[in-house]
């Protein structure tokens, strides 16, 4: 569908935060040339790590924590048609409205921030890797081992939240050769995605599907795909694990009740058995005086 | 009046034993229970989120998982180096007598207005059992899950991850009640202290030890094999 000029100069109102931007990869457009993981390491001063030839297309196994977005290849045979594809996801955090990641922090680093970007705070984090355990998509990641770091912190893409909130677009959309990666409005993408499924239906991808508009409360990164979701890997009605919820909205506050009963408890112990021990106590110093055995 | 006797509640061992553990445990505890106060990014309360900034909660981190080993080694230690008194413990916390049972019902009671009596009590009271029970099921808890958040990340699936994750919570919330208690009774409550004791010098006095475990202590007389010794701990061989 070509470039769509009028979103190039596109940018949030400064003034309302509570409007919600996307990032829309109609995949149908990516020729999987990488242009996008480039410009990502680039402007975040992530270094390179270069990972053995495995026969795959795809330049990296997985996203860890300094690759924060990464072009997924399936070699995918079409059952009816017995056609070879060579699909390709933009894969990296989807900014999740009900996010894995910010349920399971315990430290807060990880926000819902402004236009709907979950923001990172990397000097809050402990690098306990809750997160990465926790994110339905496997899109945010704490290396193993912190040889090249002074300490272990979790990754994951900002959305270029610094550049968007001064106006520009983010890295990699600004380098796509195809412009099939789209930054704008949410709901003006949504419109814009549910179109363009049509009008692949329409040339015979009878599979095109729009994913992202409702999984998880509304993902921030939407994808237009030619094949169902799963073939890319990507989970169908995604959820935030029932456990990380248990975790923090039943354990953790009824947990901090018991401990407040608890003190509550010794306190009013304390002021009475103080008084009644007062003169029991000196009894009980004066040798052999005190229950009888029964 | 006659010189005060004391009683022998533990040996040198157990008393390392104990402290080993009850140090790493709260070494553990703080340096988890910091990040429940961590800052509501909503709210006004701050909590302790800017003192945990940077490599703060990292080194929290490196500490926590050094206690972690004390933790894990304490209970193996009681047994390579007191294995009698390791299974003698085993043996009384498998017997929950009935008046274990009655403790809990006149213990309260007695420990609040210094009213009534708590029943004649082995080596362990109810509560002792009770804390001891407690403590070897969030021990289990918290080194079974543990050791997969710190070293299994990755080679778990990430169902068991976040099921370990959900552990070590209800370990901590369940332990911490107990814990809490259990100081409260040996470092503060008024008569209940004088057992602090037993976890410095191994002695209990004589008078105390009668009122609180009159079952040990008649047998360890009747037997033979009561430890006496007749001048508080701290001021030498009598
Ligand atoms: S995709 Fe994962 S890392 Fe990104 S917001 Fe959702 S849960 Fe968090
Ligand atoms: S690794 Fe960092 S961002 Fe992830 S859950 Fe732990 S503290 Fe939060």
């Amino acid at each position: 569908m070509g470039r769509v000029g009028t979103w190039e100069a596109w940018q949030p109102d400064p003034r309302n935060p509570k409007q919600e931007v996307a990032m829309l990869v109609d995949v149908s457009e990516c020729i999987g040339c990488k242009a996008c993981e480039v410009a990502c390491k680039h402007w975040n001063q992530n270094e390179a790590r270069i990972e053995g030839f495995t026969g795959s297309y795809q330049s990296h196994s997985n996203l860890d924590a300094k690759t924060w977005t990464l072009i997924k290849f399936t070699e995918y045979e079409d059952p009816e048609s017995g056609d070879i594809r060579w699909l390709f996801q933009k894969h990296n955090c989807m900014h999740c409205t009900e996010a894995g990641c910010v349920t399971a922090c315990p430290t807060n680093a990880l926000q819902y921030g402004d236009y709907g970007v979950v923001t990172l705070d990397q000097d809050a984090c402990i690098g306990c890797a809750y997160c990465e355990q926790a994110c339905p998509f496997d899109a945010i990641h704490v290396d193993r081992t912190a040889w090249d770091q002074k300490a272990q912190k979790a990754g994951k893409c900002t959305l270029c939240y610094d550049r968007i909130s001064n106006g520009l677009q983010p890295a990699c959309v600004k380098t796509c050769p195809t412009d099939c990666i789209k930054y704008g409005d949410r709901q003006a993408l949504i419109e814009w995605g549910r179109k363009r499924v049509e009008e692949l239906k329409a040339r015979g991808f009878k599979n095109a599907n729009l994913y992202g508009e409702h999984e998880l409360g509304g993902l921030h990164e939407l994808y237009v795909l030619t094949e169902p979701p799963e073939v890319y890997g990507l989970p169908v009605n995604p959820r935030v694990d029932w456990k990380v919820k248990a975790w923090k909205y039943a354990v953790q506050p009824i947990g901090k009740a018991v401990m407040g009963a608890a003190l509550f408890g010794m306190a009013i112990n304390w002021l009475a058995a103080r008084r009644a021990f007062a003169s029991a106590g000196a009894r009980a110093g004066q040798g052999d005086s005190g229950h009888e055995g029964e | 009046m006659a010189r005060e006797a004391w009683i022998r509640k533990f040996t040198g061992r157990q008393i390392f034993v104990h402290w080993l553990f009850g140090i790493s445990w709260l070494v553990l505890a703080l340096t988890g229970a910091l990040f429940l106060w961590r800052p509501d990014p909503h709210g006004t309360v701050t909590g302790l989120g800017v003192y945990l900034q940077g490599s703060v909660g990292q080194t929290l981190r490196t500490v926590h998982r050094v206690a972690a080993v004390g933790l894990m080694l304490a209970p193996l230690l009681y047994i390579v180096l007191e294995p009698r008194g390791f299974f003698r413990d085993l043996k009384e916390l498998v017997t929950i007598t009935r008046n274990d049972l009655r403790f809990f019902v006149t213990g309260p009671v007695f420990y609040t207005t210094g009213k009534g009596h708590v029943p004649p009590q082995g080596r362990y009271n109810g509560g002792h059992k009770l804390n001891y029970w407690i403590v070897i099921l969030t021990w289990i808890g918290f080194v079974v899950s543990g050791t997969v958040m710190w070293l299994l990340r990755g080679a778990v699936s990430v169902q068991t991850f976040r099921l370990m994750l959900l552990i070590h919570s209800l370990s901590f919330f369940v332990g911490v009640p107990m814990a809490l208690i259990h100081l409260y009774l040996t470092l503060l409550h008024p008569f209940t202290r004088q057992a602090l004791s037993a976890v410095i010098s191994g002695y209990v006095k004589l008078s105390y030890a009668r009122m609180e475990h009159r079952q040990w202590v008649e047998e360890e007389l009747a037997r033979g094999t009561a430890e006496l010794r007749e001048a508080p701990p701290g001021a030498g061989a009598a």
